[in-house]
């Protein structure tokens, strides 16, 4: 618990100074709207609950909180699991968008009965992230090529191949009517993931899914001797190998489960809200990865709860609007927020080496 | 004549040095003694201003003076040659000597007039060096006199040297002394920081005893001995020097480990034979094949040409996994880069290299409970402290982290045990528990391959000495027939003895 202090710290703080840069630039009152707007927006509006008693107030946004918390707590431990052995995996986004178009083009070209298909789905995703992520872990073993290098240049690879070819090329929607179309096909019913509230959220599956993938997550690196295997290769490759562990078969493992977690967001990004690969995917879910890995400091249930509330927040900063105030104040938390962490993390290093010389 | 008084120094929460006082007077050859971590290398580095002690001063002539920099030290007259060296390897002896002060003519280096002086002063001092040479290309034991040159070029009047023998061989260290008691005898103060007794008794004049950073003792040669230096120095009795066991007379024991014309990077052509109960010592100046020989056995470092025999059977591969499977255990130089993660808790530590299989795994998952177990019996067998398996290893002291490596690779029941430098750095009872445990193994018919730089360790263990040279074997000596100085000579590469 001790360990996650840094952490909440960081966010509260930096909440409270997005507040006040607000503040600043407006005036407080319309702060003070804007932030309870988007509170309201991300977990559930309770003081109109009670005054109205619909359950829509609170479903509402909780469920597209959860929505977006279940993609982003696929790709924080994407980044999460490849971090546990050293490794650090700039390619999330890659291997999301990869994971996405595979969702998308078995979701609309494959006839399957509802669970099948949802599964094949999903196995295809994680395929092609795993697959994708493979390369730089290759290039690392074979070619030494720094891992940060070839995931960063992948992402534009798997960005500019899938975004700006085949989504409007080879595999842009066939239309009909007069309707102009981005995007592929749109996937079958049988292909879309359940969803969880009814009609009244987009909330879907997607995030049994992620609750299932980070516990396990957790479970694995913690209770399983090769999970200790991972952790002794991120702390010491050199002791790791002296001691008989495979530093290699570690290294391309763990990529090829942090190429899968990524797919694996995609897939429920198509799966579960935009039921095609569209024209643009919107958020950079991947890249948003590398901040719920850090500020969730690499620990699949620090990912999950990082992810549920910046999902959150997220989901409720398109209201700020409303206020005036821009809507990518969430992204300023979390920026700021990560930031903090950071520094807070040389200050711990910095507070223990004065205690133990 | 320099006085420190009253010295205090704080590092976090340790006091490094706790109020010491001692003089350090001109002609005269001071030793510095205490185990490691007794406070002597950081008294001295408060002289020498790397330090800045939190009370007490430091007196040049009866004056006080605050020494912010070595280089205010220098100025006045005090240099110190440290146990690693500061030397620019690609440099020449010269251009090493006067860097930092380099006579110049209308702005540029003039290199003649700077040779000119560095060999009046190696003439002054006795000092034969070729100046011109390129530093990387002399022995260790010549890179230590430019060393020394430097500061005596800077006309230090007062020279600390910090463990000077530790990387020498016996004739370089006989030189080392001679030349420091000629420096001495000319009115130059020198100090000697050591912890090997005999040569103290040898060399000084003096002898001050430090003890966890206080002075618990100031002794001349002549009224002391071994004994009561080495009672000073640890707190209570000293431990008696562990015994090996008596041979069993049962003839040849089978080989263990046999190498035949054994080549790799850094070695050439080594043949050598390791038997069950027997401990082979491998002598030799630091750099010459010993660590590619070590890491090459283990599995860390692929051989390039020649046969490795492990009991009998040729392999074709080989690595560090392998290795654990066929019983050979490793307790290697560097104990923070191959044999602890310091990040890890001492239980995480202790399964590591044998965390996949029972009692430390049941199927995939890591058997908690067994490994607490186990854990608990280790420390308390190997008196590791403080006995918490929950502790990082980063935490435990440096002779407590050897004694966790040394107990957890001797729990596995090794057949082939590789260790490299066991006792560096250790206290000197830490010191007597590895190598009562190296004993152990021995008579239990463990075969041991001992690579160590401290030749006088490698002499006490072995029941057998290699010495190494440029990467090959330059000769072999029995039990019984160890000769310092022939020894030395090989570690030297000369052939002829």
């Amino acid at each position: 618990m001790r360990k996650a202090l840094p952490s909440v710290l960081s966010v509260v703080s930096a909440i409270i100074l997005c507040f006040f840069a607000a503040a600043l630039t407006r005036d407080f009152g319309t702060a003070v709207d804007a932030f309870l707007a988007m509170w309201w927006g991300a977990f559930g509006d309770w003081p109109k609950f009670f005054e109205t008693g619909s359950a829509a107030t609170i479903l509402r946004p909780l469920g597209e909180a959860g929505t977006k918390a279940a993609i982003l707590t696929f790709t924080g431990l994407s980044v999460a699991v490849a971090f546990r052995v050293g490794l650090f995996n700039i390619g999330a986004q890659g291997q999301l968008v990869v994971g996405a178009l595979a969702a998308a083009v078995v979701g609309a070209k494959v006839n399957a009965p509802g669970f099948v298909h949802v599964t094949l789905c999903l196995a295809a995703a994680a395929a092609a992230g795993g697959l994708y992520a493979l390369i730089p872990a290759v290039l690392k073993l074979k070619r030494g090529v720094h891992e940060v290098i070839s995931t960063i240049m992948l992402n534009w690879v798997a960005i500019s191949l899938v975004d700006n070819w085949l989504v409007i090329g080879p595999l842009k929607a066939t239309a009909s009517g007069d309707n102009s179309i981005s995007g592929t096909d749109q996937i079958l019913p049988s292909a879309e993931l359940p969803r969880l509230l009814g009609e009244t959220s987009r909330l879907n599956f997607g995030l049994v899914l992620a609750l299932f993938a980070a516990l396990g997550t957790w479970l694995f690196l913690t209770r399983f001797t090769r999970g200790f295997e991972w952790k002794a290769i991120g702390l010491s490759q050199d002791a790791a190998r002296a001691a008989g562990i495979d530093v290699d078969r570690g290294f391309l493992e763990a990529m090829v489960l942090a190429g899968a977690f990524a797919g694996l967001g995609g897939a429920v990004l198509i799966l579960g809200t935009e039921l095609k690969y569209p024209a643009t995917l919107g958020a950079p879910w991947g890249f948003d990865g590398i901040a719920m890995a850090l500020i969730g400091q690499g620990h699949p249930l620090g990912v999950l709860a990082i992810s549920t509330l910046f999902g959150g927040l997220r989901a409720g900063g398109t209201r700020m609007q409303l206020f005036g105030v821009h809507k990518s104040f969430p992204e300023l938390i979390q920026g700021l927020a990560l930031l903090l962490v950071a520094a807070k993390l040389l200050w711990e290093r910095l507070l223990r080496k004065r205690g133990t010389p | 004549m320099i006085e420190l008084r009253h010295i205090t120094k704080r590092c976090g929460t340790t006091l490094a040095l706790d109020d010491v006082s001692l003089d350090v007077r001109p002609g005269e050859r001071l030793a510095l003694i205490g185990e490691n971590g007794a406070g002597k290398s950081s008294l001295m580095n408060v002289l020498y201003g790397l330090y800045q002690p939190d009370a007490g001063e430091v007196c040049f002539d009866g004056r006080a003076v605050k020494v912010k920099t070595p280089a205010e030290a220098l100025v006045r007259g005090v240099g110190m040659v440290h146990q690693h060296f500061t030397l620019v390897p690609t440099l020449t002896v010269t251009e090493n000597v006067v860097l930092g002060h380099e006579p110049t003519k209308g702005g540029r280096l003039d290199l003649a007039r700077a040779r000119r002086e560095v060999d009046a002063t190696c003439a002054k001092f006795g000092f034969q060096l070729d100046t011109g040479a390129v530093v990387r290309e002399l022995s260790v034991g010549s890179q230590q006199k430019v060393e020394i040159v430097k500061a005596l070029h800077r006309g230090v009047k007062t020279l600390i040297l910090d463990e000077p023998t530790a990387v020498l061989t016996p004739q370089e260290a006989d030189e080392l002394f001679a030349v420091t008691r000629r420096l001495s005898d000319e009115g130059m103060a020198v100090v000697l920081i050591s912890h090997k007794l005999r040569e103290v008794l040898s060399f000084a004049t003096r002898i001050a005893v430090l003890r966890r950073g206080k002075k618990v003792g100031e002794r001349t040669p002549a009224e002391t001995t071994e004994d009561e230096l080495a009672r000073l120095m640890i707190s209570g009795d000293v431990p008696l020097s562990p015994q090996r066991g008596e041979d069993r007379g049962e003839g040849p024991k089978p080989i263990r480990l046999s190498l035949t014309n054994l080549s790799a990077p850094g070695l050439t052509n080594v043949s050598l034979d390791v038997r069950a109960g027997e401990i082979l010592g491998i002598a030799g100046v630091d750099g010459n094949g010993q660590r590619e020989l070590a890491e090459v056995v283990t599995g860390l470092r692929p051989w390039t040409s020649g046969t490795f025999t492990l009991d009998g059977r040729a392999l074709t591969t080989w690595n560090p996994r392998l290795a654990h499977q066929s019983g050979l255990a490793h307790i290697p130089e560097d104990r923070l880069r191959r044999a602890l993660i310091s990040d890890l808790t001492v239980e995480e530590n202790v399964s590591l290299g044998r965390h996949q299989s029972a009692p430390f795994a049941k199927g995939p998952f890591i058997d908690f409970t067994q490994r607490r177990t186990i854990t608990t019996a280790l420390l308390e067998a190997n008196d590791v402290r403080p006995r918490e398996p929950e502790l990082r290893a980063g935490g435990l002291s440096g002779g407590n982290q050897q004694k966790l490596v040394v107990g957890r690779e001797l729990d596995a029941k090794p057949k082939l045990l590789v260790v490299v430098q066991p006792t560096r750095g250790l206290d000197i009872a830490a010191v007597a528990a590895v190598r009562e445990k190296l004993f152990a193994e021995r008579q239990r018919g463990c075969a041991v391959l001992l690579v160590s730089l401290d030749l006088d360790e490698v002499l006490e263990l072995s029941d057998r000495v290699l010495v190494m040279y440029a990467g090959s074997i330059s000769g072999e000596f029995q039990k019984g027939e160890f000769d310092e100085r022939v020894i030395g000579r090989r570690m030297l590469g000369v052939k002829d003895a």
